[in-house]
C-alpha cells in the first residue's frame, strides 16, 4: 500500500513536471520502428544498439521533441525482438510498416535478417536505417530505400589492412565466427590486405564454441605474426584467455567489442596490454562531441559507451534530421529523398551516405597501455595517448 | 609437422575428454532405459549454472558447490524420468521428440532465470597453468580428465562389483527376463536415471569454469556426445570412453587439413560414415549391454 | 474421399483467396497467413514421413535449404524463369532426400534419426561456408518474387498470399490423395509394422525411400517459396533449430492427422505474433506442448477437432 501511494505521488509530480515542463505546446508522437534483439543469442549486442536509440530518444524528447512544420513531435520507440532471423524480420518490418504505419525503421544487428527486411522497406515505401550488420551485399543491392549509418565489413577492412600493412604484421591469421560478422570480415580482409601481408591459418568456430586449443596451435605453428579476432566479448575474452595461456607470440587485433572497460573486466591489464582493435568510435577519444555522448552514456547505464550504441544514437538524430529537412513525419519517399542528400556530424563522425545509402564514418585502431588504460593509433592525424582510446 | 600432428592429439585428448563426460551419462541412460536423451545436454547446462549458483551465493567450496548441484538436479531428473520417460518407455521416437521439447522448455527456462549474459565461473584451478611440451592446459583441464577417469572406474565397478549393478545390466539386456527373476525394473530405471542426472551435473560442473557458464552451453557438448557414444556402440562403458576421445581427436587433427569452417561436419561424417558402414557402431555388438 | 470433404476444402480455398478483397493492401494478417504456410508446406512433406511412415527426420529444414538455395542459384544466376526453376528445385531436393534415405533407411529408428540430424548439420554447412557459390552467412540476397503468368502477378504481398494459398491447398491435397491410396495405406502398415509388412512380399524400403523422397521433394517447393517471398535466403533458415521446429508444427498439430501440419503451422507461427511474446515464453509453452502431446494426445490439436475419428494408430 505505501508503495502505491509512493508511485501515485511520483507519478502526480511527474505529470505536474511533464505539464509545466512544456507549457501550452500541443504535443504530438512520432513512432519510430526499431528492429533488434532482446533476447536470444543476440541480446548481448542488441542491448548496446537499444541504449542508443534509447539515450537518443530521451534526448530529443528532454529538449521537448523536433519541430517539423510548425509542430512539435515528441519519438516513440516501437521495438521488435527479431532474433536475427530473417522471417521474424520479415514479419516486423511489415507490421511495423503496415500495421504500426511508422515513417522510418532503424536498427538491426543481422545481415540476413537485414536482407529480409530491405525489400519490403521499398515496397511499402519505408527508409529502413541499418547501424549494425556489416554484410557489404546490402547497401550493394542498391536499395534505394536502404541506408546503412555504421561502416560495412569492406570499409572496416580497407582501414584495417591499410593500419595492418603499415605495421607490416604478416603473416596475418583469423579466428572468426563462422557467421555473417565473422565471415565478412575474413572475405573482405582477404580482399584489401597489401601485398607485404600475407594470409595465414583462418579458424572459424560456431557460435557458442569455447575451446579454441586447436586454433591456437595451429597459429603458433603456422609462425604467425598477428591474429585477428573477429568475434564479440564472451568468445574473445575465451580466445585471448587461451592465447596468452599457451604463451604465443603474436600481435592481436580485436573487433570493436574488445576496446572496452567492460572487456578488461574479463581480463586483465597484463594479458590486454599491448594489443589493438578497431572501433566506431573511442569512448574517452578528447573530441568533444565524443566526450559528451560518453560522459551522457555513462551517467544513464552506468558503464562505458559502446560503438554499436554510438552509431544507432546517430542513426535515430539522421532519421529526426531528415524529417525535419522533408517537412513530414509521415511520407517515405520524402524523408528517403531527404537522407539521400543530408550531412549529418554525429557521434561517430560525419555522416553523408553514398549513391548505394553507405555511410562512410572514420574508423579507428586504439591499443591498451600496460596500466589499462587505452591510446588511439589510427587514424594517424586523431592519434592520442594513453587514456585517451 | 610431426609435432604440430602430436600438439593435436593432445588437443584433441582434452577435448575428449569433456565429451566422454557428456557421453557417459547418455550412454547409461540409453544402455539401460533405451532412451536416447536429448535433453541431458541441457541437464549438463543446468549442473553448470546450480554449481555456479550455490559457489558464488551459498558456499565457495568448489568441491561441494558440485555436490549441491548434484543433489539440486536430481529432482529434476527424477520428475523427467517419472513424468515423461518412464510413462514412454518403449516408443523409442516419441521419446526423442519428447526429449527435444525438454531441451526447450529447459533452456528458455534458464534464460528467463539467467538471461542471456554468460556468467563466468572464476577458480584458482583455471589459473594454474601445466606445461606439457610446447603445450600449457590449466589445471580444470586435468580435472576434468581425472574426474572422467574417476566416473568410467566408478561406473565399472558399479555395474560389475555390486548387486544393484547387476541388476541393471540384466535389465539393460532383458526387461522382461529381469522381470520374471524379481527385479524391480521401475526402480532399476528410476536409479539408473538418477546415476546419468549425477553425471550430467558433474560434467557441467567442471565445463563452467573451464570456459563460461551460458544457455548453449550444453548444446555442443551433447552433439559430441551423442557422436560418442554412436562411435563406440551404444551402451557400452569402454565404448562411450572410446568414442569420446576419438572424436575429440578427429576434430581437433582434422584442422590440420580440412577447412575449419568444416570441423563441426566432419565429426558428422565421420558418424554418418560409421553407422552405414557398421550399424551397430564401431565397437558396438548387436547386444543391449556391455559394461 | 467423402465429397462432403472435397467441398469443405474448396469452400475454405475459396474463401482464404477472397480475404484480400476484404482485407485490402498488405495487411499484416496477410504475411502471417503467408508465413504460417511456407511452414506447412514442408510440414506437410515431413507429415508423410514422420506421421504417415514412422521416419522421423531431424534434418528436414535443410532439404528445404536444398530448394531455396536451387531456386535461388536458378533464377538469379542461370536466369532461368520462376516457374521453371520451381519445379527443379523440388526435383533437387527429392533427389538428395532419395540419396540420403537411401544411406539412412537400413538403419534402425535412432540411428535414422541420428544420421538425418548429421546429414541435416552437414548440408547447413555447406549452406553456410560456400560463400562463392551460396552467399555464405550473410545470405543470398536479391532473389526476385515469382515472374508473372499472363495476367497473373506474384508480386505484391495479396498476389503472393493468394500463391501460397493455392500452393498449400495443392501440397495439402497431395497429400489427401497420396495416404488414401493404395500407396498411402502401405506407408501406414509400415509404420504399424514392417516386419508383418515386408512378410506379406511388399519391399518395405522401396515405399519407404519413396516417401523420404516425395516429403524432401515437398520440403524442397516449400524451402523454394520461402526465399522467393523474403527474396533472401539465409543459413540460418535451414538450420537444425529449424528442423526441430518442423517436427514440433507436426508433432504439436497432429502427426498422421491430414490438418496437423497446416494447424501446427498456424499455432507456431501466427498465436506468437498476435500475444507479442518474448522468444523465450514461446519456446518455453511450444517445448511443453511438445511433451504433452507425446504423453497425453498423440493426434494433436487435430484430434481436438475429430476426436473419435477411428484410430490408425
Amino acid at each position: 500500500m505505501r508503495s502505491f501511494i509512493a508511485a501515485s505521488a511520483a507519478a502526480t509530480v511527474i505529470a505536474a513536471l511533464s505539464i509545466g515542463g512544456s507549457p501550452a505546446r500541443a504535443q504530438e508522437h512520432v513512432t519510430i520502428g526499431i528492429v533488434s534483439a532482446t533476447t536470444g543469442p543476440f541480446a548481448a549486442p542488441g542491448k548496446f544498439e537499444l541504449n542508443g536509440f534509447n539515450l537518443a530518444a530521451e534526448e530529443i524528447n528532454g529538449h521537448g521533441g523536433f519541430e517539423v512544420g510548425g509542430k512539435h513531435y515528441l519519438v516513440d520507440l516501437k521495438i521488435y525482438d527479431v532474433h536475427a532471423s530473417a522471417a521474424e524480420g520479415a514479419s516486423a518490418m511489415q507490421r511495423l510498416t503496415t500495421v504500426d504505419s511508422v515513417p522510418v525503421v532503424l536498427g538491426e544487428l543481422s545481415s540476413a535478417a537485414a536482407a529480409a527486411e530491405a525489400p519490403i522497406a521499398q515496397d511499402n515505401q519505408v527508409p529502413l536505417i541499418l547501424t549494425v550488420p556489416t554484410g557489404p551485399e546490402l547497401t550493394a543491392q542498391k536499395n534505394p530505400y536502404v541506408f546503412r549509418v555504421n561502416a560495412n565489413s569492406n570499409q572496416l577492412a580497407k582501414s584495417l589492412a591499410d593500419f595492418v600493412g603499415k605495421q607490416g604484421w604478416s603473416p596475418l591469421s583469423f579466428i572468426a565466427w563462422n557467421n555473417d560478422a565473422g565471415r565478412g570480415g575474413v572475405n573482405g580482409m582477404r580482399e584489401s590486405l597489401p601485398p607485404n601481408i600475407k594470409l595465414g591459418y583462418v579458424g572459424y568456430f560456431n557460435v557458442g564454441d569455447v575451446d579454441f586449443s586447436s586454433h591456437v596451435t595451429n597459429i603458433r605453428s603456422s609462425g604467425a605474426k598477428a591474429v585477428m579476432l573477429l568475434m564479440d566479448e564472451e568468445p574473445g575474452s575465451l580466445a585471448i584467455a587461451q592465447l596468452r595461456a599457451a604463451d604465443v607470440p603474436v600481435q592481436i587485433i580485436g573487433t570493436l567489442a574488445m576496446g572496452s572497460d567492460r572487456f578488461l573486466k574479463r581480463l586483465d591489464a597484463a594479458r590486454l596490454a599491448g594489443m589493438v582493435q578497431y572501433n566506431a568510435f573511442p569512448p574517452n577519444a578528447p573530441l568533444p562531441r565524443i566526450k559528451a555522448f560518453s560522459d551522457r552514456y555513462k551517467a544513464k547505464f552506468g558503464e562505458e559507451a559502446h560503438g554499436f550504441a554510438a552509431q544507432s544514437y546517430d542513426g535515430l538524430f539522421v532519421a529526426i534530421e531528415a524529417m525535419k529537412q522533408a517537412k513530414t513525419v509521415t511520407d517515405g519517399p520524402k524523408i528517403r529523398g531527404a537522407l539521400a542528400h543530408l550531412t549529418y556530424d554525429g557521434v561517430i563522425g560525419r555522416i553523408k551516405f553514398d549513391a548505394e545509402g553507405q555511410a562512410d564514418p572514420p574508423v579507428y585502431v586504439t591499443q591498451w597501455c600496460d596500466d589499462g588504460r587505452r591510446r588511439i593509433l589510427y587514424p594517424a592525424d586523431m592519434a592520442a595517448g594513453c587514456g585517451a582510446g | 609437422m610431426m609435432l604440430a600432428l602430436a600438439e593435436q592429439v593432445f588437443n584433441g585428448v582434452m577435448l575428449g575428454a569433456i565429451y566422454v563426460l557428456v557421453a557417459l551419462g547418455l550412454m547409461l541412460v540409453y544402455g539401460v532405459l533405451r532412451v536416447l536423451n536429448f535433453a541431458h545436454g541441457a541437464l549438463v547446462m543446468l549442473g553448470g549454472y546450480l554449481c555456479q549458483f550455490v559457489f558464488s551465493h551459498v558456499i565457495a567450496s568448489y568441491p561441494l558447490a558440485i555436490a549441491g548441484s548434484i543433489v539440486a538436479l536430481l529432482p529434476v531428473g527424477w520428475v523427467l524420468e517419472r513424468g515423461v520417460f518412464a510413462p514412454l518407455r518403449d516408443d523409442l521416437q516419441n521419446q526423442v521428440i519428447a526429449s527435444l521439447g525438454l531441451v526447450l522448455v529447459i533452456e528458455n527456462l534458464v534464460l528467463v532465470v539467467w538471461g542471456p549474459a554468460a556468467l563466468q565461473f572464476r577458480l584458482a584451478t583455471t589459473q594454474v597453468l601445466v606445461p606439457f611440451g610446447p603445450l600449457r592446459f590449466s589445471l580444470q583441464q586435468f580435472l576434468v580428465i581425472g574426474a572422467g577417469l574417476a566416473c568410467v572406474a566408478a561406473l565399472f565397478a558399479f555395474l560389475n562389483f555390486t548387486k544393484f549393478g547387476t541388476a541393471v545390466r540384466a535389465t539393460a539386456q532383458h526387461p522382461g527376463a529381469a522381470l520374471v527373476v524379481g527385479i524391480d525394473v521401475g526402480r532399476v530405471h528410476a536409479v539408473t536415471f538418477a546415476i546419468g542426472t549425477a553425471l550430467a551435473a558433474m560434467a557441467g560442473s567442471l565445463l563452467g569454469p573451464l570456459f563460461l557458464v551460458f544457455p548453449q552451453m550444453g548444446d555442443g557438448p551433447l552433439l559430441k556426445g551423442l557422436a560418442a557414444i554412436i562411435l563406440g556402440g551404444l551402451g557400452s562403458v569402454w565404448g562411450a570412453v572410446i568414442g569420446g576421445f576419438a572424436i575429440g581427436i578427429v576434430e581437433a587433427v582434422s584442422t590440420l587439413v580440412i577447412p575449419t569452417d568444416y570441423r563441426d561436419a566432419v565429426a558428422f561424417i565421420v558418424i554418418a560414415g560409421v553407422l552405414l558402414l557398421r550399424p551397430h557402431g564401431l565397437f558396438g555388438r548387436t547386444t543391449r549391454y556391455e559394461a | 474421399m467423402k465429397p462432403r470433404d472435397v467441398v469443405v476444402f474448396a469452400v475454405v480455398t475459396m474463401g482464404l483467396l477472397l480475404l484480400p478483397a476484404f482485407y485490402g493492401r498488405a495487411n499484416y494478417l496477410l504475411h502471417i497467413l503467408v508465413l504460417s504456410g511456407l511452414y506447412a508446406i514442408p510440414a506437410i512433406g515431413l507429415n508423410l514421413m514422420l506421421g504417415y511412415t514412422g521416419l522421423v527426420s531431424l534434418g528436414h529444414a535443410a532439404l528445404a535449404g536444398i530448394g531455396a538455395y536451387a531456386v535461388a542459384l536458378l533464377t538469379v544466376k542461370a536466369g532461368l524463369n520462376f516457374w521453371l526453376a520451381l519445379p527443379l528445385a523440388a526435383i533437387a531436393s527429392a533427389a538428395v532426400g532419395a540419396v540420403i534415405g537411401a544411406l539412412c533407411l537400413r538403419l534402425r529408428s535412432h540411428f535414422f534419426m541420428i544420421v538425418t540430424l548429421a546429414f541435416g548439420l552437414i548440408l547447413h554447412s555447406v549452406m553456410n561456408n560456400w560463400d562463392s557459390v551460396t552467399g555464405g552467412a550473410a545470405g543470398f540476397a536479391g532473389i526476385p518474387r515469382p515472374d508473372p503468368i499472363g495476367f497473373a502477378a506474384f508480386r505484391s504481398l495479396p498476389e503472393f498470399y493468394r500463391l501460397t494459398v493455392v500452393a498449400t491447398a495443392a501440397v495439402f491435397a497431395v497429400q489427401a490423395l497420396l495416404v488414401r491410396s493404395q500407396f498411402g495405406r502401405v506407408l501406414d502398415a509400415i509404420r504399424q509394422d514392417e516386419i508383418l509388412t515386408a512378410f506379406k512380399g511388399i519391399d518395405t524400403t522401396a515405399y519407404k525411400l519413396a516417401a523420404f523422397a516425395i516429403g524432401s521433394g515437398i520440403a524442397g517447393l516449400g524451402g523454394a517459396l520461402e526465399v522467393s517471398y523474403l527474396r533472401v535466403a539465409a543459413p540460418s533458415s535451414f538450420d537444425m533449430v529449424e528442423s526441430i521446429n518442423l517436427v514440433l508444427i507436426v508433432v504439436v498439430g497432429g502427426a498422421g492427422t491430414l490438418l496437423g501440419p497446416i494447424l501446427g503451422a498456424l499455432v507456431f507461427v501466427g498465436v506468437p505474433e498476435y500475444l507479442r511474446l518474448a522468444s523465450e515464453y514461446r519456446l518455453v509453452i511450444f517445448g511443453a506442448l511438445l511433451v504433452a502431446v507425446t504423453l497425453f494426445a498423440r493426434r494433436g490439436i487435430a484430434g481436438l477437432f475429430a476426436p473419435r475419428r477411428a484410430k490408425t494408430a
